[in-house]
């Protein structure tokens, strides 16, 4: 569900080609394949990355990879080139594609995604993520930067950093890779080993992409097209979607810059994955793990600040755009660092980060800080407070070694800026537990998210599953940590804990259905129909959930709920306000209505690059993604170079021959057509 | 038009003014010159009128000859060229091409 496309951005063009309809001759010669995802282009300071294909789509006989001798027929043996191959997912793997790229006779790509990932583990991403932007570099821990002494993902094949000059689509299992098949079979096999006889079955994937080179070329010709083109036509957009954040205490938004006298503890996690196609993400370790604990831990607080407020504030933030160098946290650091947020960066006391958390095993977490700070013993005599709150439940949480620097986390973005004390709180010593990081396959299935059969979607919303029961305790583990780093006392910690029926309920919404009754009833009537599943565009929803977790019920009308302002004890500086549907009663179809009222803002997640316009930076993420007109994917038989040659030639001759025919008996008019002319005019 | 039925003097006229117009900046002038006054200079039989016209037309001749040169030349660099000269083409260019560099 979440994916970089879950960082939105403006107003992408992909207008669909509605025009041709309902020819019925159209639909007796090609299939289209409609569950289709292709791979785009993105583009950053100094390259481009993804698929293109040609304006209306390249078109290659269709052949099905299974095994080596299936390459060579692809790649110098098979008589029809090009070929689009139909691969399963186990051959999706480095070796296989770099050699179809290097190949001029492959013309796209369709993978066959199954359910569950390749056992040994798959992941696109780099071996190494965020190697330039984090805060390891030649003047801070040189022997730290670019991953010396740890390799974080040790799995990645930096597949999805490639950049391909034909398209790539996914397709899954089920009916559609079914026709392909069947189409293959009955044409594309040569029969008693001999070549396969036109007409043979043929793929057509169009994916072409508007932008090329990179980011600062296609910002320049956006920048051209807006000032000189009488309709402008955009080929790219910066990459961007908002952050989320909300305080304990409130803070007063219409104050930027340094408060005075509020010292602030900043919980921080990332809400956005990507994987190697467009749109689909499900994350569900590399963020759903991380932003449901949080949020859960939002909610545990909840109990406490109320009676016995901690001295200092918590402050929790949720980053979009991490994959991508850090969209979101650089951009709140720019915020921060030029008056433009409501706290500086003088004001933060210490940091805590939830990064993978899910795939603890045996109830062992690990505490990372970085090395180079931790000389300040301030952070030694954190960590050691937040092993002893762990006593009370069965997680245990431990440090790594004492050289080992920080696994790729927005906390880094913070330290560029300010030695500030942090630790970032994993399931993972070294290296990442998750195989399948920034991939398809970390979804629900691989997190052990999974349901006895015959339970109807609203028992599974409330089935309480093993992987919620552990998320939750660390959620309390995080919340009571919290707790005491902003300074609580130790006798209210028993009294937070995490609800292990709200995490399964997250759990639920986030990675396998969207469109369930508890998120129908926490969102405005109006947002209701972007529920799908899974949810593509987490932002909005997170900070629904933050709201109901947070926020506090006003007894306000609509209309006052959405103008505040002059009602008694109500303050749009210090608060949002919501109006949610809440729950629908069982006799109508739309709840009643309520106006909520919470300390949740959104702020934009956009590269403070844009902003200075300086898109070759090298110290913010410049990723932006192309535009495009018309994705698609298609069968159909075609017939043989030859045939066409001679149809057309047959056709051409035809013209001549007809050119000369009526030549002639244009010149012998009078004799073919007078005969009958004479005998009448003699009868004058 | 019919040069058939035009005096000799209107052709000469003529000829004289898309001769001088071709110096705008506007070669096509100069290959309708070319083109519509050949025969009349060529291959009619001698009138007085026909030297002048004799001259414009070879003038014409040789000003588009060397306007073609010269944008061929131009447009065979600046279409080989195009896609290395980064921002320098993309500001010249009137369309620039999408989805190639």
């Amino acid at each position: 569900c979440l994916f970089f496309g879950s960082v939105v951005r403006a107003a992408p063009l992909h207008l669909k080609d509605t025009g041709v309809g309902c020819s019925s001759v159209q639909q007796k010669i090609y299939v289209q394949l409609n569950k289709t995802f292709p791979c785009v282009r993105l583009l950053n300071a100094t390259h481009q990355i993804g698929c293109q294909s040609s304006v209306s789509g390249d078109t290659g006989v269709l052949h099905v990879l299974e095994t080596e001798t299936d390459l060579d027929w692809v790649l110098s043996s098979g008589p029809n080139p090009p070929y689009v191959v139909l691969m399963v997912a186990e051959h999706f793997n480095r070796s296989t594609m770099m050699k179809l790229k290097g190949s001029a006779r492959v013309a796209g790509v369709a993978v066959v995604i199954s359910k569950a990932g390749p056992a040994q583990g798959f992941s696109p991403h780099h071996s190494c993520p965020n190697q330039n932007s984090g805060v390891y570099s030649d003047s801070y821990g040189p022997e730290l930067a670019g991953c010396n002494v740890t390799v974080w993902n040790p799995l990645g094949n930096s597949l999805s950093y490639e950049d391909f000059r034909f398209p790539i689509f996914s397709l899954h299992e089920g009916e559609e890779a079914d026709v392909i098949r069947k189409c293959f079979l009955d044409h594309n096999r040569g029969v008693n080993g001999s070549d396969p006889a036109y007409p043979l079955c043929a793929m057509q994937l169009a994916s072409h992409m508007y932008a090329v080179k990179d980011t600062a070329t296609c910002m320049r010709r956006n920048d051209i097209q807006s000032r000189f083109s009488i309709s402008p036509e955009f080929v790219c957009d910066a990459l961007a979607d908002y952050n989320v954040w909300s305080s304990l205490k409130p803070l007063n938004n219409s104050g930027k810059g340094h408060l005075d006298g509020e010292s602030v503890v900043i919980a921080a996690t990332r809400l956005d994955s990507r994987s190697f196609f467009w749109n689909e993400a499900p994350g569900g370790e590399s963020a759903v793990g991380g932003f449901v604990t949080l949020l859960a831990a939002a909610q545990a607080l909840r109990a406490v600040v109320e009676d016995h407020p901690p001295s200092q504030n918590i402050l929790f933030t949720f980053f979009q755009g991490e994959t991508f160098d850090y969209i979101g946290s650089s951009r709140m650091v720019y915020d921060m660092e030029n008056g433009k947020f409501v706290i500086d960066l003088d004001n933060i006391h210490s940091l805590v980060e939830i990064g993978q958390v899910a795939l603890h095993r045996n109830g062992q977490l690990w505490l990372h800080s970085d090395p180079v700070s931790r000389r300040n013993s301030s952070v030694r005599s954190e960590v050691r407070e937040r092993t002893s709150t762990a006593l009370n439940l069965s997680l245990s949480v431990a440090e790594p070694d004492v050289s080992q620097p920080l696994p790729p986390s927005s906390f880094q973005r913070f330290l560029r800026a300010r030695p500030i004390p942090g630790v970032v709180l994993t399931d993972h010593m070294s290296a990442f537990s998750n195989r399948y990081y920034e991939s398809l396959y970390d979804d629900a299935e691989y997190l052990n998210v999974s349901y006895p059969s015959g339970l109807s979607p609203e028992e599974q919303l409330e089935y309480v599953t093993d992987t919620a029961k552990t998320l939750a305790e660390v959620a309390t583990l995080v919340a009571r940590s919290l707790y005491k780093q902003a300074g609580g006392l130790d006798d209210h910690l028993s009294s937070i804990n995490a609800d292990p029926k709200i995490v399964t309920q997250m759990l639920y919404g986030f990675l396998v259905q969207s469109n369930n009754s508890w998120f129908r009833s926490l969102v405005s009537p109006d947002i209701v129909k972007n529920l799908g599943d899974p949810v593509k565009m987490p932002t909005w929803l997170v900070q629904y959930v933050l709201a109901n977790f947070t926020g506090t019920l006003r007894n306000l009308t609509q209309t006052q709920c959405k103008n505040p302002e002059d009602l008694e004890g109500e303050s749009k500086d210090l608060y949002s306000y919501f109006w949610v549907q809440g729950p629908v009663p069982p006799n109508s179809t739309q709840g009643e209505g309520y106006c909520v009222r919470a300390p949740v803002r959104l702020v934009k997640a956009h590269s403070p690059a844009f902003e200075l316009h300086q898109y070759s930076s090298r110290d913010y993420s410049t990723w932006t993604e192309s535009r495009w007109k018309q994705i698609q994917a298609r069968i159909f038989l075609v017939a043989s170079r030859d045939l066409e040659m001679l149809t057309l030639g047959v056709g051409v001759a035809v013209l001549l021959v007809s050119l000369v025919v009526t030549y002639f008996i244009n010149s012998k008019a009078d004799l073919l057509f007078s005969s009958s002319r004479e005998t009448t005019s003699t009868a004058y | 038009m019919n040069l058939e039925r035009v005096p000799n003097e209107e052709k000469l006229n003529l000829c004289r003014k898309y001769y001088l117009g071709g110096f705008a900046f506007l070669p096509f002038l100069w290959l309708v010159n070319v083109v519509w006054f050949f025969r009349e200079a060529f291959v009619k039989p001698p009138y007085t009128e026909q030297q002048h016209i004799k001259t414009y037309v070879k003038r014409s001749a040789l000003g588009l000859l060397l306007w073609v040169a010269a944008l061929t030349t131009w447009i065979t660099i600046f279409q080989h060229f195009r896609a290395q000269w980064g921002e320098v083409a993309d500001y010249l260019s009137f369309t620039i091409p999408l989805g190639i560099p």
